[in-house]
């Protein structure tokens, strides 16, 4: 049976001398794999669809389980230029399309994620110092919807009130913040500043609070704490988070310093020196 | 596991290569059984040749049996012009056209942060000596029109920014001999706004 749905290509890799293996997050079907004969021939029915990143309309044949579904048309509905002009917005946009395709199942529609994805990769690099904060956004979102949104709002452990300028920690095995009084023994925590704090809430809650001027110093430990989280739940760590880290801070300008291999960590040195 | 015979060795092998499926492969092989000893032989010769006597141009990274490949010996090539293309099949897509009279340099591949593929795996560092090195005015980024191609051309046209190079990359739109109508979106953009004055 033929389905039609809106698709997000988060991977495609060459099967042929003329076939493709893409990787679909759709709106409508949540995550398929789907072969699409000819699709690497320009004269095809997917024209160029098939490339990363591209959002298109799709025509899907599915198949019974264990089988590849069969992709017979794809037509482009939206491109982000930027992610081709900006080098932190196209690792971001990577990055984006690595959580899609390795943490979510097949088959589990969530039109929230595919919505907040493409409002992410629209507006990824502009402005450029923004590219962490609103991956963040999105990370938040996607956590929401898997059932993994971090607690803010009051120690994860006692679950007693914290208040605003209290010392507080992030903990990822609990799931967000504790206390100064469940902190001892959580050897996984680390300080979680205040601003820090009001950042994550107004990320997980606004859809533009991104936007707003937050200090480098927040923007640093927002994405430390939120790639540690991160690896924690989906058990490792993602293999963009380093280009990410890097790439994300204020002062990348994608020169040969700034930018590097994918599971390095960048000294860290060289992340104090980019927040400045 | 047992050993394979000759038959079924040459069939498995054959159908390791691409665009060769099993059936294939058992009817080449048959072929090759009942073929003259002299072609089997020549055609062995020929595959360990390809891989004792072809290497990398110590220059641009394309093919060769020498120590440089037979464009960048040239004499009469265009040494201040490098066209940077991902894979030696791109470059022979470029040299069929016949109009292009510049030298190459080969990166092996593209970006790909999802296949973890990054610069290290290329070879961008020998373009960045080439141009170090001097007498090049303009590189000019051939990578594939894909997110990845256009994402590692950024890279090198970041790393090249200061060097007082010109960088340049290939036109796209309507290919020659289309039908407007028929183009799709992403090419009509693209040639609109990669128009030129008449």
């Amino acid at each position: 049976m033929s389905e039609k749905a809106l698709a997000l290509v988060v991977r495609a890799i060459d099967w042929s001398e003329t076939s493709r293996i893409a990787t679909l997050w759709t709106r409508e079907l949540g995550k398929v794999r789907a072969l699409a004969k000819g699709g690497r021939r320009l004269g095809s029915n997917f024209e160029s669809a098939l490339d990363l990143l591209t959002v298109c309309r799709i025509v899907l044949l599915r198949k019974s389980s264990g089988s590849l579904d069969l992709l017979t048309e794809a037509q482009v509905v939206e491109r982000f230029p930027r992610l081709r002009i900006d080098l932190a917005a196209f690792y971001a946009g990577c990055y984006i399309a690595e959580l899609l395709a390795d943490w979510t199942e097949d088959d589990d529609p969530h039109p929230k994620i595919f919505d907040e994805a493409c409002a992410a990769l629209r507006v990824l690099g502009d402005p450029p110092r923004a590219t962490g904060l609103r991956l963040a956004r999105f990370e938040l979102v996607l956590l929401e919807e898997l059932g993994y949104r971090p607690v803010f709002d009051r120690c994860a452990v006692c679950a007693a009130g914290v208040a605003d300028n209290a010392a507080a920690a992030f903990s990822p095995s609990v799931g967000g913040m504790v206390c100064a009084k469940c902190r001892p023994g959580r050897r996984d925590s680390r300080p979680l500043g205040p601003n820090t704090r009001r950042a994550f809430q107004a990320l997980a809650e606004s859809d533009d609070a991104w936007r707003r001027d937050w200090p480098l110093a927040v923007q640093k430990e927002l994405r430390l704490l939120l790639g540690e989280y991160v690896t924690y739940v989906r058990g490792r760590r993602p293999r963009l988070l380093g280009y990410v880290e890097k790439l994300s801070l204020p002062g990348h300008r994608g020169t040969p310093a700034d930018s590097g291999g994918g599971d390095r960590e960048p000294p860290s040195g060289q992340r104090e020196d980019q927040a400045r | 596991m047992e050993r394979l015979g000759a038959i079924e060795r040459a069939i498995h092998e054959l159908g390791k290569l691409p665009g060769i499926g099993p059936k294939t492969a058992e009817r080449l092989t048959h072929y090759l059984l009942t073929a003259d000893r002299s072609q089997v032989v020549a055609l062995t010769d020929a595959l360990r040749a390809l891989k004792e006597a072809v290497r990398p141009c110590r220059q641009c990274f394309n093919p060769t049996e020498e120590e440089l490949c037979r464009i960048c010996r040239d004499p009469h090539r265009d040494s201040s012009v490098v066209c940077v293309v991902e894979q030696p099949r791109d470059l022979m897509a470029l040299e069929r056209t016949g109009t292009y009279r510049g030298l190459y340099h080969v990166l092996q591949g593209r970006l790909a942060p999802l296949e973890n593929i990054g610069p290290e795996q290329l070879t961008i560092d020998a373009l960045l000596e080439r141009v170090r090195r001097g007498g090049i005015q303009e590189v000019i980024m051939a990578t594939n029109p894909t997110l990845e191609g256009d994402g590692t051309a950024l890279y090198i046209s970041n790393l090249l920014a200061n060097s007082g190079v010109r960088i340049t990359r290939l036109a796209r739109g309507i290919p020659s001999g289309g039908v407007l109508e028929f183009a799709n979106t992403q090419m009509l953009a693209d040639a609109l706004e990669g128009r030129r004055a008449f």
